[in-house]
């Protein structure tokens, strides 16, 4: 492995994380980041070294994102709506795994660019500039996607 | 402090956006406002929660994909490969991408006669779409029912209409080429099984859909308007 696989290898279990805050499904998110993983890999070439290797591999990932959404959204008026993701391969007990279902439920009923503000800051923990990076947006518009979506949150599930 | 301190700002401090000092008194404000502090609590205490069953999906491991598997849908190689006019065909499903001459076909293996009793030969207008299909293409808007459904229909970067289908026993996207709806891309339908999606079918074909396109897909209003021209 070369160091720019290195990054990308200790890149992805967060890349899945993130992935799990986008696609708010398991199946789903295993299959992104697996594909994000490969775009990366393809694409190697238009990293620049020096500059922001996470931002990159992140866009990278939303941008997969975007497109099977947009595929999906002609199709889903055609096909049967793909099966829920199953539940194995998770970590934690019944409990934890229940409680992040729901969370991602929640995830569902935020509009698109408030989902992906809080989950690259909220749950990646990337700072507001990355955040922005990822997003190519400047950073006021970041930040007022973010506060919306967390406001939202908070209406949802209550402050505790 | 006569500062207005807003949820934005109490936010930002929370996820350590502020500098010391604006972060020392946003921390002062909230501590002796409590309406203020009552919104920080909230939003600190959702994010403990994001955190908590967020968290523990980083620690799991994930296999990197190989480079080999990176390599299944290089569309560079498939491009030289169509350079080079090699005919590369394999076992079930066959891709010819870009603006293509029947000249530059690749060996493909769509059975069944789908298209002529012989199978599809070496001949202009061999991925020409038979009359059905072609009019199911003509017709049809996208995410109408029917033995042909539609499910996208866009331009390719030489400008010319596309449309992804599904019919009983061939899926694939065609483009208008020499006034008819030529294949660009086709997969075996799975009919029988009731499975539309083809396990691994529909990946593919967005893939090539990706390639392919250029722009945004067509609207509903695009795409009536674009059959009134006779997808020309």
């Amino acid at each position: 492995m070369d160091e720019f696989e290195r990054a990308l290898a200790s890149l992805l279990p967060r890349l899945r994380r993130f992935a799990h805050g986008l696609t708010r499904d398991r199946a789903d998110a295993d299959d992104l980041t697996q594909r994000t993983a490969e775009r990366a890999l393809k694409a190697r070439g238009q990293w620049q070294p020096g500059t922001n290797f996470d931002a990159w591999a992140y866009r990278i990932m939303r941008n997969l994102w975007i497109d099977t959404v947009r595929g999906r959204q002609r199709r889903d008026k055609w096909i049967a709506p793909e099966e829920e993701g199953t539940d194995v391969g998770i970590a934690g007990d019944a409990e934890t795994q229940a409680e992040l279902h729901f969370l991602m439920r929640a995830m569902d009923r935020l509009p698109d660019e408030q989902r992906e503000a809080v989950a690259l800051v909220m749950i990646e923990g990337l700072s507001y500039a990355d955040a922005a990076e990822v997003l190519d947006v400047p950073a006021g518009t970041l930040t007022s996607r973010l506060v919306r979506g967390r406001q939202a949150l908070v209406k949802m599930l209550g402050g505790n | 402090m006569a500062e207005q301190i807003d949820e934005a700002m109490v936010i930002a401090w929370l996820d350590g956006e502020l500098d010391e000092v604006t972060a020392a008194r946003v921390a002062a404000t909230v501590a002796s406002d409590p309406a203020l502090r009552t919104m920080a609590d909230a939003h600190r205490a959702i994010r403990a929660r994001f955190a908590t069953a967020f968290g523990p999906i980083a620690d799991e491991p994930v296999t990197m994909p190989t480079p080999a598997s990176a390599q299944v849908v290089s569309l560079a190689a498939v491009r030289a490969a169509r350079a080079k006019e090699v005919a590369a065909p394999p076992a079930r499903r066959w891709v010819v991408p870009g603006a293509i001459a029947a000249s530059l076909l690749v060996g493909v293996l769509v059975g069944h006669g789908a298209f002529a009793p012989n199978g599809v030969g070496d001949r202009a207008g061999a991925l020409a779409l038979a009359a059905p299909l072609a009019r199911a293409l003509d017709n049809q808007l996208a995410g109408a029912p029917g033995g042909v459904r539609v499910a996208l229909s866009f331009r390719d970067h030489g400008g010319a209409y596309c449309r992804s289908f599904t019919a009983t026993h061939l899926s694939g996207i065609a483009c208008r080429g020499g006034d008819r709806w030529q294949l660009r891309y086709a997969a075996p339908g799975n009919a029988d099984t009731g499975d539309y999606r083809m396990a691994g079918g529909d990946a593919q074909q967005a893939e090539m859909v990706a390639a392919l396109i250029a722009g945004e897909p067509l609207d509903a209003a695009a795409e009536r308007e674009a059959r009134e021209r006779g997808w020309r």
